[in-house]
């Protein structure tokens, strides 16, 4: 946003969030070919629950969305209630984009019911040469980007220097969080 | 006059070299007021300047401590660092120094204190957490090299000189524009201009020594980072406490998303903005000359060079 745009109150719109989501099919070619980063054949969204009957409500009719949507691409779709209390929406699959597409679907009935802000992170697993054997990109709803989770395995330990090796060579390809201090690590994801 | 903070990181060393640059500023508007509001004499001037500076000088500490949010511990409340203090005091053949603890998840260290006896030594809970000991170690000596080499004093006596300058920059326009001072200055219908232009070379003036002062200041690093190596006898582990104090990765929090969600006040300053004021006003020589002059010390040392 320019001076003027702050000085007349314009605001700028984002990029649509979809495009942004999607950047991540892509970018899956780069990481694959050149830095031998396989998908788990996973992706999951977690997001905090609401005891409000229209929160219950809407995750019952996504329950249903989302069973529909697993028949269709033979995805399986599991829950989960993670040690802090976050609810996990599980996605195996085999065909990435898929998964992609499915999250986005996720996210996009939360927001339609106006739940958009109970959107915590979608995070997709990738298969590689690193201690714990899998690194994970963390896609956070609310800014639109995406950022590197590699963590180590030791308690709450991550490998920050492999994490901007990655940002720095995915960073034409993904929309990734330019802020560091907001690259939060999602530690033992049901995934 | 502070001492100024180690490495480069957004929130303390910007707050601490605004806090030094607005003193400064602060300092010079007084005098300004003091010289043309009562017409005071350069005489007067300069003893203003010297109580001004003697009084910086006496409260550096509390000043620094101040600006930084440091809280002093106790033995008790913080035992391992306090020991590792008092190791490292007793190889510089220094007075164990004060402690403080700042909470902060930036790696910080800061040393304060006109003399031996007034000394505190500084550090993040961030350092303290991310660097291990004997970085820690390197740390701590490096900034107990600046009390020993009475830093404090030095940058003092500096920003005398360069407020002195200023002052006397302002006298001297002021007198060759009028032929000395009090006078008939209020009859003279050119007053205002040749006040703007009076006061745009003061402000010039000061801000040219204050960047005179950042470069002393730069050398005194080199020194301390000397004396670390020195006293620690292994430069290498203050090499990397300085690579680790310095990376990207000092950024990236440890902290879980689950964890943080919902605490909006984590979020009240954009970093951002943080971070450009360290780029801006960054005090310390850059990483790798100080790098390199370690290296060079190690290999004096004839300690293993990676």
């Amino acid at each position: 946003m320019g001076v003027r745009d702050v000085l007349f109150g314009r605001k700028k719109l984002k990029d649509p969030a979809r495009e942004r989501l999607f950047a991540m099919s892509t970018a899956r070619i780069t990481l694959e070919s050149e830095l031998d980063l396989k998908p788990a054949g996973a992706a999951g969204v977690c997001f905090k629950s609401l005891s409000a009957g229209e929160f219950v409500r809407a995750e019952n009719d996504l329950q249903a969305l989302l069973d529909g949507v697993a028949s269709q691409s033979g995805s399986k779709v599991e829950r989960h209630t993670d040690d802090m209390g976050f609810e996990w929406i599980v996605l195996r699959d085999g065909d990435f984009e898929d998964l992609v597409a499915t999250v986005h679907t996720v996210a996009q009935e939360f927001q339609d019911r106006g739940f958009g802000s109970q959107l915590l992170a979608a995070i997709f697993p990738f298969n590689g040469k690193f201690k714990e054997g899998r690194m994970y990109w963390i896609y956070g709803f609310k800014r639109g980007a995406f950022w590197p989770f590699v963590p180590t395995g030791e308690d709450q330990q991550r490998d920050n220097a492999e994490e901007l090796e990655l940002k720095a060579k995915l960073e034409q390809e993904l929309p990734i969080e330019p802020d560091l201090t907001r690259w939060f690590g999602l530690f033992n994801a049901p995934l | 006059m502070k001492r100024k903070a180690y490495g480069r990181d957004a929130g303390l060393t910007a707050r601490m070299l605004l806090t030094s640059f607005l003193l400064g500023l602060l300092y010079v508007g007084f005098a300004l007021v003091l010289f043309y509001v009562f017409n005071a004499g350069l005489v007067l001037m300069v003893v203003i300047v010297v109580g001004l500076a003697i009084f910086q000088y006496y409260t550096s500490d509390k000043l620094a401590l101040a600006a930084s949010g440091a809280k002093i511990v106790s033995p008790e409340e913080a035992p391992q660092l306090h020991a590792m203090v008092e190791r490292l005091a007793a190889m510089a053949e220094l007075q164990k120094p004060r402690v403080a603890i700042v909470d902060t998840p930036m790696p910080n260290a800061f040393a304060t204190g006109r003399n031996q006896k007034h000394a505190v030594v500084a550090v993040t809970t961030g350092l303290w957490d991310r660097l291990d000991e004997r970085e820690i170690e390197g740390v701590l000596a490096h900034e107990l090299t600046h009390i020993a080499n009475r830093d404090v004093l030095v940058m003092t006596i500096a920003s005398f000189f360069a407020t002195l300058a200023a002052l006397l920059t302002r006298w001297g326009l002021y007198a060759g524009m009028f032929g000395g001072f009090g006078g008939s200055r209020d009859n003279n219908n050119n007053s205002v201009p040749v006040w703007l232009i009076v006061i745009a070379v003061s402000f010039v003036t000061y801000v040219l020594s204050w960047v005179l002062i950042r470069t002393i200041s730069r050398y005194r690093e080199y020194a301390a980072d000397r004396g670390s190596a020195l006293i620690t006898g292994a430069p290498e582990y203050l090499m990397s406490a300085l690579q680790k104090i310095s990376s990207q990765m000092t950024l990236i929090p440890q902290r879980d998303l689950r964890e943080v969600e919902g605490m909006s006040a984590f979020f009240i300053i954009p970093p951002s903005v943080k971070g450009s004021i360290s780029e801006l006003f960054m005090d310390h020589p850059p990483l790798e000359k100080r790098l390199a002059a370690l290296e060079q010390i190690a290999r004096e040392m004839g300690r293993p060079v990676s």
